[in-house]
């Protein structure tokens, strides 16, 4: 059983960050009901999506994501009431701002998940890897300063093969 | 104009009714002005006001500042429409109590960009992008104002004054990209954009933080697209285009584009507009039921 493994030439990282009574939840029920999605999503849990500060995905995109999603309860079913409402004020916001700066905001994904919704969980997912994967890497830090010390152990993996 | 205002400011100082004045006094060279504290009644006459006194004022007005912190119960201003909407803005965000300070309105009819370019007489080829469009050369909220002051429309949305918005705004998006990239490479993070600024009121400011390290301190793009997003997302909803931001750049670089960019944003999407109202709720700290949600899956 279970998926065939495809190899692709690039994977995108996704960074999740996701309200924990909604999305979370839902994410979890996708994973006890052993339902199969894109591995390439890492997840952080916070109380509400009024928690996901742009900072992080600022932070994100800065450490190297090729996207992010953000998710949590639908309007109107916030377990404070009404953290959804700021964080959907604050993403309209953040969004213009990523596109004045050139950055695709097709990068950004924004989607209520709740609880029951585990199959709703590995659309976004699958979906949203699909298009990352698409757009390639995310081009902000082609030029990086490469860490000197991971150049070295490059080298020198490169020497010994 | 000026008279009234130092015959004003006299009184106030002399009654023992304001502890200071802060304002515009002659600069080092003839196109320069600075800006002065005046603590006593026989200093007033080094007051002046005109189309070089660009600086923005309220800066000194913001808690982060050393200033406020002399205990002087209550600050005489000189402002501009433009300044004024700055107090206006910090006193909406509870950063400033309207009875601590007092507002000498001048009326303005616009300021020079850069010293470098004052000739003498301000004209269309030296006056600041900003004064393009401005609905508050008649200011709108003072306790003193040299004469009768007219009513204005201020209903009108915000503009933005700078044409670069828009050419920005047209081109494509890895243009635009490759745009800021050439421009960021040269900010070397000296912050001088946040310092200028009367809305930056941290007092310990995020990218200052070390625990945990939320932008990279490093001044290559990683940093710096970092920093600059974090900044204009601050600002969001509370930036009142001064233009000091760009003004103090050492390097140049048009930082006050996101928040014209925001600004236009907000408008569009809340209605709102920094500045003009002492009690109406910043965009961000709020909302509606029915807000547009067209990017949410
Ligand atoms: S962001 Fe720039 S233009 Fe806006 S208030 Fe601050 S200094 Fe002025
Ligand atoms: S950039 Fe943000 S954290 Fe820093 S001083 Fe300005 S508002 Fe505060
Ligand atoms: S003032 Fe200019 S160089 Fe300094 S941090 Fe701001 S954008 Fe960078």
């Amino acid at each position: 059983m279970g998926k065939k493994i495809e190899i692709h030439d690039f994977e995108p990282k996704i960074m999740a960050f996701v309200c924990k009574w909604c999305t979370y939840s839902g994410a979890d029920l996708a994973g006890t009901s052993r339902m199969d999605y894109s591995p390439n999503v890492r997840m952080i849990r916070l109380p509400c999506s009024g928690r996901i500060d742009p900072q992080f995905m600022i932070k994100a995109f800065e450490q190297g994501a090729d996207g992010v999603i953000i998710s949590g309860c639908h309007p109107g079913d916030c377990h404070y009431n009404e953290g959804n409402y700021y964080a959907r004020r604050r993403n309209t916001t953040f969004r213009q701002l990523m596109d004045f700066h050139g950055i695709d905001i097709e990068r950004i994904e924004f989607s209520w998940i709740s609880a029951a919704e585990a199959i709703k969980w590995t659309e976004v997912i699958d979906a949203f890897t699909e298009k990352v994967r698409e757009l390639g890497r995310h081009p902000q830090y082609d030029d990086e300063i490469v860490d000197p010390y991971a150049q070295f152990l490059v080298q020198k993996d490169q020497e010994s093969a | 104009m000026i008279e009234q205002i130092r015959n004003q400011a006299r009184k106030l100082l002399e009654d023992g009714d304001v502890d200071v004045v802060i304002g515009y006094a002659e600069g080092s060279d003839p196109s320069r002005t600075t800006p002065v504290f005046i603590r006593k009644a026989k200093d007033v006459d080094k007051l002046i006001y005109d189309p070089r006194c660009i600086n923005s004022l309220p800066l000194y007005l913001n808690k982060r500042h050393e200033y406020t912190r002399k205990g002087w119960k209550k600050t005489a201003i000189i402002g501009k429409g433009c300044d004024i909407r700055a107090i206006v803005q910090l006193i909406a965000e509870n950063q400033l109590k309207r009875d601590e300070i007092y507002i000498l309105g001048v009326p303005c009819e616009g300021q020079v960009s850069h010293p470098e370019k004052w000739d003498g007489s301000l004209h269309d080829g030296n006056r600041a992008t900003k004064c393009i469009g401005c609905d508050v050369m008649t200011p709108h909220e003072t306790d003193f104002f040299p004469g009768t002051k007219p009513d204005v429309d201020r209903s009108s949305p915000y503009e933005v004054t700078s044409p670069k918005v828009a050419n920005l705004m047209e081109l494509e998006l890895d243009k635009r990209f490759a745009f800021w990239r050439t421009d960021f490479d040269r900010c070397f993070k000296c912050y001088a954009c946040r310092e200028v600024c009367p809305h930056c009121s941290c007092n310990v400011c995020i990218t200052d933080e070390t625990t945990p390290s939320w932008i990279d301190p490093a001044a290559h793009k990683k940093g710096v697209f970092s920093w600059h997003l974090t900044r204009a997302m601050h600002l969001v909803g509370r930036c009142t285009g001064c233009g000091e931001c760009t003004r103090a750049c050492p390097m140049d670089i048009q930082v006050d584009l996101f928040n014209q960019r925001m600004k236009e944003v907000v408008q569009e999407s809340y209605s709102y507009k920094p500045g003009y109202s002492l009690e109406d709720k910043h965009p961000l700290i709020t909302y509606q039921v029915d807000d547009r949600e067209d990017f949410i899956k």
